[in-house]
Parts: C-alpha cells; structure tokens; sequence
C-alpha cells in the first residue's frame, strides 16, 4: 500500500517535471531526486508507519527545493519554492502545530512570495539561457561550504546512535494552539521577539529612505 | 475498518458533498441573481427567456460554457496557463470549510455538528487559504504573455497585499474580544455577550471595504478593468477556464459574506430562540435558515454596491488602502484593547 503510494507519487512528479523541465535541466533534476530518495531508502527506519508521509511531503520539500535552483524560468522557480514552503506548513502541521502552520502559509506563500512573483512580473525576467553558473570566488566558495554541509549531514546521520531525528511531539493540552504559541513569544522569547522587530524596522526604514528619491 | 472511523469519514464526507453542491449551485444562481438585479437597476428586463423567471438561465450559460472552444494561446505557458484557473478556484471553494453553518443536530442518536472542520486557528486559515488564490490571478496574467494580462495580474497583487493587511486588522478586533481563533467560539462568544457589530462598527467597515478589494469586486476590480485593460488577467481564456475565473468570484464572495456574518454579525445565532423552547432540530433548522439569509443580505449587498459606484483610480485604490483604512483597523484595535481593559466587553 505504502509503496504503491509512493510509487503513483513519483509518477505524478516525474510526469510533473518533464511538463515543466527543459530538458537540459532534467538530467541534474533527476539525479538529485534519484540521490534523495536513496537517503530516504537508506534511513527508512525512520519513515516507518506514519511518518511514511514525512517521508512522502519531506520527498516533495526535496524535489522542489533542488527545482528552485535548477529551473531556468525565475517564474517556476518561484511556484517550486512555494511549493517547497507548503511542504514545510505541512511538516508543522504533522508535529500538531497548527497555528506555526498557518501562519507559515499566511506570511510565507501568502505575502512574502506574492512580492517575488510581482517583481518578477515587474521585471518581466524571462528565463536564462542555460544554467549561469557563478566562477572564480563564488564557485570555489559554494564547493568548500557546500562539502562542509555535507560532511556535518553525514556526521549527525553517523552518530545519531539510533536516537530519533526530532522528539515526538509532547501532546500536551493545548500544544500547538495560538494561546501556546503567544505564550512563548511573549513570555519565554520575549527578547528575540522584540530583537527581531527591530530589526523588521530598521529594514522598513532603510526600504524607505532609498525609494524615496527627495527627502522634505 | 474501526466504526468510529468510518462514522468520522462518512460524516465528514456528506457534510463536504452537501457543501460544495449547495456552494456551487448558490454560484450559479448567483450569476443570474448579478444579471437580474443589474438589469433591474438600471431599469432593464435582464434574461427572462430561459425557464420560467430565466431561471434556467445559469443552465444554459454552462452548457454555453462547455462548448465553447477552450483557447490556448501559442505564445504562453501552457502548463501554468492551464493551471491557474485551478489554484484560483480550488482555495475559493476550500475556505468554506471551516466556517460553522448551524448548531449541532441530532441525527440516528448521534449529535452532528454543522461544520467541516473545527480547527483551532481558523480564522488564520482563511485568511491563509485566500491568500493563496492571488497566484491564480497573478499567474494568468503573467502565462498568457499579454501585456493586458501581465498589467491585470500585476495590478491584483499589489492589490491583495494592501487590503490583507488591514482586513488583518480588523479581524484581531474580534479576535480580541473573543480569546480564541476559533470560529465556532466567536459564535459563542457572540450569543452570551451580543453581537459584535454592536461594538465593533469601525472594525466591520474595514473588514467589509476590504473583502470588496479581496474578492476584485466593483469598485475594486482593478485587475479586469474593462476600460484601460480590456479584461485583465483573464483576456486570452475562454469557455470553461474563463468560467473558472467567475465561479472563484462568486465563491470568494459568498465565503467573506458568511465570514462577515460569522465574525460580526453573530453566525447562525438567533436572539430570542431560545426562549422558545424548539425541539433541538427544528431550532437547528431556523439558525442554519437565518445563516443563509443574513449571508444572503450580504451577497446581495455586493451585488447591489457593483451595479451603483464607479471604480477607483489606480492611485485612489492605493491610497484608500494604505492612508485611510490601515490607521482607521489600526486604531480600531486600540479601542477594542481599551473597552477590554476597561472590562466594558
């Protein structure tokens, strides 16, 4: 059944990317999948049972995540990376954190991203030809840290000694809800809340002072 | 399979096919109820022809609808120009979903309530849920690579972003006074203390001119503006597509009227019903009833304000939104803070 189900989705999503690919793109998409979903395989003793479907939305978060760099069209990119942040509401979702859920679709896909898709519809950027790819400095630079992500992956996966990867979710009364969540934010984190506000203004006012071509 | 299982899924099930059958027919009458009381307006018969009153009319516009040849453009996007009907209509339906139409019933012993879902931040998630269906728009108009598109599609995210905020606003209002995201204890709330509107008017005007802008109705339908942009984001559809786009419309309209029932105007309560002293289930009946005929009053109200105000300017729409009923949500909040402090609520 599981497997039945997993199979019918990375059909649909196969289907997806060669609607979607060019296929110049296709080949780097694929073999990103293919190298995700072997991870998955190779740790599956943690997708037993229910968490088939972290598994199966943590698939799609993959897949959509390496589509945002990889496709050509920043107007697909985009949709991908919404996509990519509805995975995430999902995951919040499954640890019973409703509100975090919603709220990460209401200010993620609902107003940050709409700000991306109208510049780009501003810009009217078309897609690049091929894929850019950066040199000298920026390439180097994204060999040495991007190995030493993987290298750290590699090590927590190595010397997690069977312990699981988040703690099951503390059921209880009340986890999850508004009330929880404006408690935390207000009580125990009060300070990085604040913190963050600042910053949030400083950026606001900065925005400000640079559209504003005459200052009186 | 486990019984309580399947009484949760058959439940949920009907109640999901009785919405959306109730919902889409409420649409299509909708359109006709549009052209009729337009034509009456404008001193007008309006189609008559149809059935007797026209009322077969939204039959006849569908099969219309059906055949017509289904466009698609050579110089789009084919996928997401094929797509963006859908993610428009699809969260236009789905909002509806947590919005409690009616009280508990008893039913073969079993006590049903009247919602599909009772979540614990549901407001978050309508307002989540329709903020979604911008990319619909944004995304027709920028697939059908026309610069009449592009402009509409432009146009409604800008203007969906500026109306969210203070429709925000404005609902915190409620919130507030509430203590709870939850839609069915705003309902609660409302039956023990009165409803909301008694108090709450800057609130509602906010939320209302709002739900004007967020459903891209007159006077805010920028974004199809016929005069400047021939139809906007939704010039290169045709038949069923270009029907999609009027059906979420309507959709949008009838969730924000029960959502401004819900919030304001006390949901499916009845002042004095109680006192009565009905069985449980005609009681029921009589709330779901005045639900659908206060949602009713405010889908006319839409249709009412569409055919009598001329449409705003570009730069009027913007300062409207940012200068006028942001501050005015703004400090509707701090009033509702004040009566709350002062325990006058």
């Amino acid at each position: 059944m599981q497997l039945l189900t997993g199979l019918v989705i990375v059909v649909m999503l196969v289907a997806l990317m060669r609607a979607l690919m060019p296929s110049r793109v296709l080949v780097p998409a694929v073999a990103g999948t293919v190298s995700a979903l072997v991870l998955l395989v190779v740790f599956r003793q943690d997708l037993a049972g229910t968490e088939f479907w972290a598994g199966a939305v943590g698939f799609v978060a993959i897949l959509s995540a390496l589509l945002v760099v990889l496709h050509p069209s920043p107007m697909v990119s985009v949709l991908f990376l919404i996509l990519n942040l509805l995975c995430v509401s999902l995951f919040y979702l499954m640890l019973s954190a409703h509100t975090l859920g919603a709220l990460q679709v209401i200010v993620y896909a609902g107003a940050i991203m709409v700000l991306f898709v109208f510049v780009i519809m501003l810009l009217n950027l078309k897609a690049e030809e091929g894929l850019q790819m950066g040199r000298g400095l920026q390439r180097w630079g994204a060999v040495v840290f991007g190995s030493a992500f993987a290298a750290m992956l590699f090590w927590v996966l190595r010397h997690r000694q069977g312990r699981p990867f988040i703690e099951p979710p503390r059921f209880v009364e009340g986890f999850g809800t508004a009330k929880d969540l404006g408690t935390l934010l207000f009580g125990e984190y009060v300070f990085a809340t604040e913190a963050a506000s600042i910053l949030l203004i400083a950026a606001m006012v900065g925005a400000v002072l640079l559209a504003k071509k005459r200052l009186d | 399979m486990d019984p309580r299982l399947l009484q949760v899924i058959v439940e949920a099930t009907a109640k999901i096919a009785l919405i959306l059958f109730v919902n889409l027919t409420l649409i299509a009458y909708l359109t006709l109820l549009e052209r009729r009381v337009s034509a009456w307006i404008q001193d007008r018969r309006g189609p008559n022809r149809v059935g007797p009153f026209g009322l077969l009319q939204p039959l006849a516009d569908g099969i219309k609808f059906i055949f017509k040849e289904a466009i698609l453009p050579p110089q789009s996007h084919k996928v997401l120009y094929v797509l963006a009907p859908v993610i428009i209509f699809v969260p236009a339906m789905v909002t509806f979903s947590v919005i409690p139409f009616g009280p508990a019933i008893d039913l073969f012993g079993m006590s049903i309530p009247l919602h599909i879902a009772d979540v614990d931040s549901g407001v978050l998630v309508i307002l989540g849920l329709s903020s979604l269906g911008v990319y619909g728009i944004a995304l027709a108009g920028w697939a059908s690579n026309n610069k009449y598109s592009l402009m509409g599609g432009l146009r409604s995210s800008a203007q969906l972003i500026s109306y969210e905020l203070a429709m925000g606003f404005a609902v915190v209002g409620v919130l507030m006074a509430t203590g709870s995201l939850r839609l069915t204890d705003v309902i609660e709330h409302q039956m023990r203390h009165g409803w909301n509107i008694l108090w709450q008017l800057p609130g509602f005007i906010v939320f209302f001119t709002a739900a004007f802008a967020e459903t891209n109705r007159l006077p805010f339908d920028l974004p199809e503006a016929e005069s400047e942009l021939v139809a906007g984001y939704h010039t290169e559809y045709s038949g069923m597509r270009f029907s999609m786009f009027y059906m979420a419309e309507y959709a949008n309209m009838i969730t924000a009227s029960a959502l401004a029932v819900t919030l304001y105007f006390g949901g499916y309560h009845v002042p004095g019903l109680s006192l009565l002293g009905l069985p449980v289930n005609v009681a029921a009946l009589v709330q779901v009833a005045a639900f659908a005929l206060k949602t009713g009053a405010f889908l006319f109200v839409y249709v009412w304000v569409r055919w009598t105000l001329p449409r705003f300017r570009y730069d009027q729409l913007m300062n409207l939104g940012w200068k006028v009923l942001l501050p005015l949500a703004l400090a509707h909040v701090l009033w509702v803070a004040l009566i709350i402090l002062l325990g006058w609520a």
